[in-house]
């Protein structure tokens, strides 16, 4: 057998891409690293591969915790990581969702061209930049003062069609229809609700962005066209989440499991793995609480996605029905839902939390849970690369339901610190160097986090794309090039 | 004495020490402070005082954190300069009269808010759990405190 030894940790090739921890001590299952064996190298550097087995001593994780390919260090859980864990005996994890509830992509596409757009690059970035709120304090969309988190938290992307910031299309290309069934406005905090009121449609820092980008190579045509997509059309790509209140949402949620459950919190060897025990009302709270996050995110980018067809339209002086500004699709990859999945070759079929931390639901042809749009190519799936690097589209494989619940990666994956990033990069000589070497245009509120987001700092989005691909997980349909990109 | 920033790959972690428990928390705060914000201003802001109880050392130090973040979001100022004038704890004894012993933890302490439109800072989403120490180090009286705390960027 093959095997790979990752620092003390020892994983056995079960086929191409996909290697196994197998179970030992406390763990409840087996875990999964699906990854080339360079990949592995890089996963190997940091704490991912113990924490994706303290993952598994969740009561009620389902065949494996499994890594995609792009799996890096988070907090607890690792950051790419997908665990299924039992609806009726098993738990819920907010720590295995991550702070920031339905942080995720949306892709909107264009008819304009590269062509169309050259010579304007500098004009569009600065009016992007100075109307969508990013970085720390600068507000959100929404006016100050009109306190619209519950209906948000209740009604989601319905709330925006209502309020002149959507139309009915975009809720098609969105999963759940923008709207998550099961959201409790009155399970978020007050805390959490004062935290989101000012930051409704905006960026946030980090790595969060927005980027107009042109496509580069389209790999299926089929697929494309059925999503809309050719070779030098502009598109944009949003990439944001929930904001303070799915922060706080998060960790209140932390400190109550902490204090109600404390029996099952002492049986697991990470503190931030903290999880309610299915059925219990806790976990219900939490649940209803999440959901509603998911709806204030999808409100988010839904608000951040009408604002940049209001700047394209004065940057192009054409109406965004006429520049064709349709939502390709939005994604979530940090989320938890109930899911009925299979769980063995005798076709058994259980309930399941399935939690995606850093990993994009990836449903193939087929699944009634695909919009209808898409269900008869498979969901489309926005994998976001570096600011210096490609972005792909992807259409869940048909393997995902097999080998991942059907899931995929969400990224290229960290590689480098952000104390390590701003000591090796300066802010000002990356965003010169994009501009100058790639014709990239880049305008952030803060010249650290240019530095810390630097290409470099990012794995090879190409390999965990490739890897996805190879697997049949998430096929690659097509990819993109940025042209302009802000950031907090 | 004080906080050094350390590298954890996608978040920010702060290393800190204290002669005493209150010095260790101020330093984490201050080690938060410096995580999102690589030049503070010297003078900038009012001072504003919170208090935050909480059941036990860790939990106490979470909280106080998270209480921070959640000040930040909602004055729009960026607390700076931290003090912790007092930690009292249930076995501590030292507030006065029986009625007023704290059931729990119990913190007090203070900062300067500096608007967040007069500093180039950068959003710290949240305080985590994941691989938190908090130590007392040495003797009783030569000795101190030593924290450890991963914050989510």
């Amino acid at each position: 057998m093959t095997t790979f030894d990752a620092n003390g940790i020892t994983l056995e090739r079960v086929r191409e891409h996909v290697w196994e921890i197998p179970q030992e001590g406390d763990m409840r299952a087996p875990a999964r690293v699906l990854a080339s064996e360079a990949l592995l190298e890089e996963i190997k550097e940091d704490k991912s591969l113990e924490q994706i087995k303290n993952t598994t001593h969740l009561p009620g994780i389902t065949n494996h915790a499994i890594c995609m390919p792009d799996t890096h260090q988070g907090y607890g859980f690792p950051v790419g990581g997908v665990g299924a864990l039992d609806a009726e005996d098993g738990c819920i994890s907010p720590g295995a969702v991550g702070y920031d509830i339905n942080c995720g992509v949306r892709m909107m596409r264009t008819n304009l061209t590269y062509d169309e757009l050259q010579g304007r690059e500098e004009e569009l970035v600065d009016s992007l930049f100075a109307n969508i709120p990013s970085g720390l304090g600068g507000g959100g969309i929404v006016e100050p003062g009109i306190d619209a988190v519950d209906e948000i938290l209740a009604r989601g992307v319905d709330w925006a069609l209502e309020n002149g910031h959507a139309v009915e299309e975009d809720l098609l290309h969105c999963e759940d229809e923008g709207m998550r069934e099961g959201a409790a406005p009155e399970k978020v905090s007050q805390k959490a609700k004062d935290r989101g009121k000012n930051q409704i449609g905006s960026l946030g820092s980090g790595n969060h962005f927005l980027e107009v980008q042109r496509v580069t190579d389209v790999f299926d045509s089929g697929v494309g066209e059925a999503y809309g997509l050719e070779e030098d059309q502009i598109v944009v790509l949003i990439h944001c989440g929930s904001r303070g209140l799915g922060h706080q949402t998060c960790n209140d949620y932390l400190r109550k499991i902490e204090q109600q459950h404390k029996g099952l919190l002492d049986q697991l060897p990470d503190k931030e793995l903290a999880a309610a025990p299915a059925g219990s009302q806790l976990a219900e709270d939490y649940y209803g609480a999440m959901n509603a996050a998911i709806n204030f995110a999808w409100v988010n980018r839904q608000l951040i996605m009408h604002r940049t067809r209001q700047v394209f339209e004065r940057v192009f002086d054409r109406s965004w029905e006429s520049m064709d500004m349709h939502l390709l699709y939005d994604v979530a990859h940090n989320i938890a839902k109930k899911e009925t999945h299979t769980v063995n070759a005798d076709g058994d079929e259980r309930e399941l939390y399935v939690h995606r931390k850093g990993a994009t639901r990836a449903f193939p042809a087929g699944h009634p849970e695909v919009p209808k749009a898409y269900r008869d190519v498979g969901q489309p799936v926005i994998i976001p690369g570096s600011m210096g690097a490609g972005s792909y589209v992807l259409r869940g494989g048909e393997n995902s339901m097999d080998l991942t619940f059907g899931s995929t990666a969400h990224g290229a994956g960290r590689l480098m610190s952000r104390t390590q990033a701003k000591n090796e990069y300066w802010g000002g000589d990356v965003q010169q160097d994009l501009e100058d070497q790639q014709a990239i245009y880049v305008k952030a509120q803060s010249g650290a986090t240019i530095a810390e987001e630097a290409p470099g700092v990012y794995k090879d989005v190409d390999e965990v794309v490739r890897v996805s691909d190879e697997l049949g997980i998430g096929d690659k349909v097509a990819r993109t090039f940025p042209v302009c990109n802000i950031k907090g | 004495m004080g906080f050094e920033l350390r590298d954890h790959t996608a978040d920010v972690a702060v290393a800190a020490t204290g002669h005493s428990l209150e010095a260790v928390f101020a330093a984490v705060a201050d080690g938060l402070a410096a995580a999102s914000c690589d030049e503070i201003p010297a003078e900038t802001g009012d001072r504003f005082s919170l208090s935050v109880t909480a059941e036990s050392r860790e939990a106490l130090l979470f909280d106080y954190l998270d209480e921070l973040i959640y000040l930040r979001d909602t004055r729009a100022e960026l607390p700076v300069d931290h003090r912790v004038d007092s930690i009292a704890g249930p076995a501590s004894g030292d507030r006065s009269g029986a009625d007023d012993r704290p059931a729990e933890w119990y913190l007090e302490a203070s900062a300067r808010g500096v608007p967040l439109d007069a500093v180039d800072a950068r959003e710290v989403k949240a305080v985590t759990y994941s691989e938190m120490r908090l130590e007392r180090v040495g003797e009783d009286e030569a000795g101190g405190w030593e924290a450890y705390v991963v914050f989510d960027v």
